[in-house]
């Protein structure tokens, strides 16, 4: 293989055992090839010759000592972590059975109220009906008297009456759409009050009358 | 396709590499024992190449052994598990080199190459010194892939997988640098 001067570049590139060959003959012609072949050479060598190496006995106990560390750190911050992760676990599993306590009570609380309320309504139209019947019991003995009305004060007890019954019967209507209005309630119990107080008054009356 | 770093370690196998980085990443001394065993020495080679002092090349390989402790759970198997260790090595060379560039004086040099026992005591010391000033001067691309081929005798696969470039590069480059060397060697 014959090289020129402008191939030794590419011989160097190719840096197989051929190509240096051919290379190495080329210098032995030329002067400016052989110095540029000499200088790419004793590069190597004296790159080869530089391997170090030293004895570094504390090497490997620093390195194991270090290694040693770094996993005892490791575990400690995992430890951590586990700490973390567990008291934030506590933390939520605790606020969650206050949640769930407060909610129960609260939820319970407010079914004990709506008994007592529907418990107190109950009672107080039980009352209320007593009051009624022992009202209307009371009528039904002032009635005959009433329809028999010859004084100008029994006929104005009797229309006080009906004036009576119609505002009762408005306001017992009211109450039915509004079971729970304890404005209608007092109301019904005054005009009831009024009622049973003109039928005394009523009795009385005809008593006084009777027996002068 | 996986390479091994070749070299006075034993070729290693694929189920041979996840064992070593399974002993790492569980943080198993005598995985790492082992490793040192095998490596070692060439890796204290390839960081004295780097940084020029003993001092730095055995800081460099512990920093090396705690990177390795730390990332072995992303060892993939792509390159062998020697081959994924030069490249954390190499690259810790990189960064100790940024940081300690201003410390490496030369009187470090001569004082390290004197304690530095040679395999060839035939070439003289001053083209040895020469060499590395010249090295110091060096890329770090250039540097390290002329030391690995040069110095190591890695090829150009090897190096190409723990630098991360291809191997007709990694040639190029290596023949580029010795271009720039020989213009200099001549003076």
């Amino acid at each position: 293989m014959n090289s020129t001067c402008a191939h030794l570049d590419d011989l160097l590139f190719d840096a197989s055992p051929l190509a240096m060959e051919t290379a190495a003959r080329h210098a032995e012609e030329c002067g400016e090839c052989a110095e540029k072949l000499a200088a790419w050479n004793d590069i190597g060598d004296t790159a080869r010759s530089m391997k170090a190496s030293w004895q570094s006995d504390l090497l490997w106990p620093r390195i194991e000592r270090a290694l040693k560390n770094e996993e005892k750190q490791r575990l400690s911050r995992s430890k951590w972590l586990w700490q973390i992760a567990a008291g934030f676990v506590l933390t939520v599993a605790l606020g969650a059975t206050v949640f769930y306590a407060v909610r129960t009570q609260t939820h319970d609380a407010a079914f004990d109220h709506d008994i007592l309320r529907i418990a107190a309504m109950d009672e107080v139209e039980r009352a209320e009906r007593s009051h009624i019947e022992a009202i209307e019991r009371l009528e039904k003995v002032a009635e005959s008297r009433l329809d028999d009305a010859q004084t100008p004060l029994m006929v104005s007890y009797k229309e006080k009456l009906m004036l009576l019954d119609d505002a009762i019967d408005e306001c017992q209507a009211n109450i039915d759409q509004n079971r729970q209005n304890a404005h209608l309630r007092t109301q019904l119990l005054a005009m009831y009050t009024e009622k049973q107080q003109t039928l005394t008054d009523v009795l009385r009356e005809d008593n006084d009358v009777s027996n002068p | 396709m996986t390479s091994t770093i070749s070299g006075s370690a034993p070729p290693s196998t694929g189920a041979d590499d996840r064992r070593l980085a399974e002993g790492c990443a569980a943080g198993d001394t005598k995985v790492f024992e082992e490793i040192y065993g095998r490596f070692g020495e060439r890796m204290k080679r390839v960081a004295w190449n780097h940084l020029g002092n003993a001092s730095d090349a055995e800081d460099a390989v512990q920093e090396t052994f705690l990177k390795i402790h730390r990332s072995a759970t992303t060892f993939t198997g792509e390159a062998s598990f020697s081959t994924w260790a030069y490249r954390i090595l190499v690259n810790t060379c990189y960064d100790a080199l940024r940081r300690r560039r201003r410390r490496i004086e030369e009187s470090n040099i001569d004082d390290i190459t004197e304690t530095a026992e040679r395999t060839a005591p035939n070439v003289d010391d001053t083209k040895r010194i020469a060499l590395r000033r010249m090295l110091d001067e060096l890329p770090e691309q250039r540097r390290a892939v002329f030391t690995l081929f040069e110095i190591e005798g890695l090829s150009h696969a090897e190096i190409a997988e723990i630098l991360g470039i291809s191997e007709g590069n990694s040639k190029w480059i290596l023949f580029a640098t010795k271009k720039e060397l020989q213009q200099k060697w001549k003076r």
